[in-house]
């Protein structure tokens, strides 16, 4: 595997896998066209490809699709930026000590299933109608899933490992920069990649009920005035956003560290 | 390097589930000079990892107490160097990266640690390899990084659990003599525990049989250095004293 990599070069290998990706969407693309012009569908119902491209172009032209697009990507940094920042530190301080995280968990746990669009209702009590709920809906989901995977990788850390920190003569503080946080690294990583997923499904339910901008206001927008062109290229556009973030942002972190180290296999 | 000491030492485990409690070592009192190699071999289940976990300080003594130097220690220290069975090593860290943890710990500067690295990786004939994660490594260049990575924090006491157990048989005698030649070189005080009766003689100064957590009997072994392989294989007194030390650990 290593040689055959070492042979051939990498943007060839790059460009091969982008359109191995393509491909099947390209493949959908193509039949969605051909099933619309067959059966003659209505456009009301759904669309046929050009016209979701014109209207695309529409909402790119007079800038409103910028402005849907930067409002939620900025609820989506916000929230998510705010969420890991505090779920791992306490993430750690409850791997720490047993007994805390023993007690925790199940709270984690439960918070962790119920996070996401559950708390758009109590949130647009609390926070009123726009950003404050929303980025709080994005703080939640993103939360308690880092936080509970944080947990998990400091406490699934070998015990033989921290045998051989301790031995090397750690003090409290090494053991955290050295050992716990690296260690628990896979799981962060993975805590962040599955919480921003969440944050962005929640993200786009939490737009079509609480504000007036962003790709989700955009979508209930669109239905309001019966453009299924509009409502079709919003999706298109979540998606290939949420690829991108993933792609270009998730995938490499986790290759940069933790795939490197051998610490989870490669995807 | 320092002497070490145990003073009738003994472990009670508690099995919660069961409700009983098994007396893994009892009353076991052992002195290895400065600079001594002590090997220990014994049964399965016959308390060995449990006297190695009381004297690196991962488990709680029951009874008696450890020395090292003289001084009683509590809990794991940079004092007593450990190397696993599992190799046990940072995963995150660069092969140069783990040799110089402990010196780091220390407060050990970069430059230093640059030479420390530089240093320790030539004892272990893997200067090639600084740069690399141990994935990227064989089972026996794990072991052998984990091996300089204690050393390279110079301990008072090594102290060593099977750490050739999980490499196939060639790369062990390899490590083996690899091993001796440090040992030769640097005279640490090591506490080695092992199965494998031939290892035990062929490393050791003395080897210690334990039977159901006593000592049973000592073996001297007084073999000359440096010893390898090729002459120790054929060797009539190695066979005499592997052969001694094997009906021990069958009897006990
Ligand atoms: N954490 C534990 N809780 C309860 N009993 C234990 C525990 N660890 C070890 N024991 C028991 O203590 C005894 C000694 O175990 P120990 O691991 O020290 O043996 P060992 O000589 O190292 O064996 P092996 O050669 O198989 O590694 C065994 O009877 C074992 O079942
Ligand atoms: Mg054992």
């Amino acid at each position: 595997m290593a040689e055959r990599m070492a042979f051939s070069p990498v943007p060839y290998t790059r460009r091969r896998r982008a359109v191995k990706f393509m491909l099947p969407l390209l493949g959908l693309v193509v039949i969605w066209q051909l099933v619309v012009v067959i059966f003659d569908v209505n456009p009301r119902i759904f669309p046929d490809v050009p016209t979701v491209l014109r209207a695309g172009w529409g909402t790119i032209a007079d800038g409103s699709l910028l402005g849907h697009v930067t409002a939620s990507l900025w609820r989506v940094t916000v929230g998510t930026v705010l969420a890991i920042l505090l779920a791992v530190p306490l993430g750690i301080l409850m791997g720490v000590s047993r007994g805390v995280s023993s007690f925790l968990s199940p709270l984690f746990r439960f918070f962790a299933v119920l996070a996401g669009i559950a708390w758009i209702p109590i949130a647009t009590l609390w926070f009123g109608y726009g950003f404050g709920a929303i980025t709080f809906v994005i703080f939640n989901a993103v939360f308690f899933v880092v936080a509970y995977n944080t947990l998990l990788g400091v406490s699934t850390i070998p015990m033989p490992i921290r045998h051989a920190a301790a031995s090397l003569g750690t003090s409290r503080w090494q053991l955290l920069k050295e050992v716990l946080v690296p260690g628990a690294l896979p799981n962060i990583v993975t805590g962040i990649r599955t919480g921003m997923g969440f944050a962005w499904r929640g993200l786009i339910a939490a737009e079509m009920i609480a504000t007036n901008t962003g790709l989700g206001y955009m979508l209930f927008l669109a239905r309001d005035f019966y453009r299924t062109e509009v409502i079709v290229f919003a999706m298109i556009i979540i998606g290939i956003i949420w690829l991108v973030l993933d792609r270009l942002l998730l995938a490499p972190l986790e290759r940069a560290t933790v795939e490197r180290w051998g610490m989870v296999q490669r995807s | 390097m320092k002497n070490l000491s145990l003073e009738n030492l003994s472990k009670t485990y508690f099995d919660p589930y069961a409700g009983t409690t098994v007396n893994a070592v009892q009353d076991v009192s052992l002195n290895v000079a400065a600079g001594e190699f002590v090997a220990v071999v014994g049964p399965s289940g016959c308390g060995k990892t449990t006297i190695l976990n009381m004297i690196a300080g991962f488990v709680p003594i029951s009874g008696g107490r450890v020395l090292v130097g003289g001084k009683e220690v509590k809990g794991p220290g940079p004092d007593r160097g450990v190397v696993f069975q599992s190799f046990a090593l940072f995963p995150w860290k660069t092969v140069a990266e783990n040799v110089t943890f402990g010196p780091k710990m220390r407060g050990v500067g970069k430059a230093e640690r640059a030479k420390i690295a530089e240093e320790y990786l030539a004892l272990a004939g893997l200067s090639h390899a600084a740069d690399r994660y141990p994935n990227e490594l064989s089972g026996g260049m794990q072991q052998r990084v984990g091996v300089v990575r204690a050393l390279a924090n110079n301990p008072d006491v090594l102290l060593m659990d099977e750490p050739f157990a999980s490499v196939d048989a060639q790369t062990r005698m390899t490590l083996q003599e690899e091993l001796t030649r440090i040992w030769e070189e640097r005279r640490p005080t090591v506490i080695f525990i092992t199965h494998d009766v031939a290892e035990a003689v062929f490393l050791a100064n003395r080897v210690v049989v334990l039977s159901k957590g006593n000592v049973l009997e000592e073996v001297d072994i007084d073999l000359p250095r440096p010893r390898s392989w090729d002459r120790l294989v054929e060797d009539g007194d190695f066979k005499g004293l592997s052969n001694k030390v094997l009906q021990l650990v069958r009897s006990a």
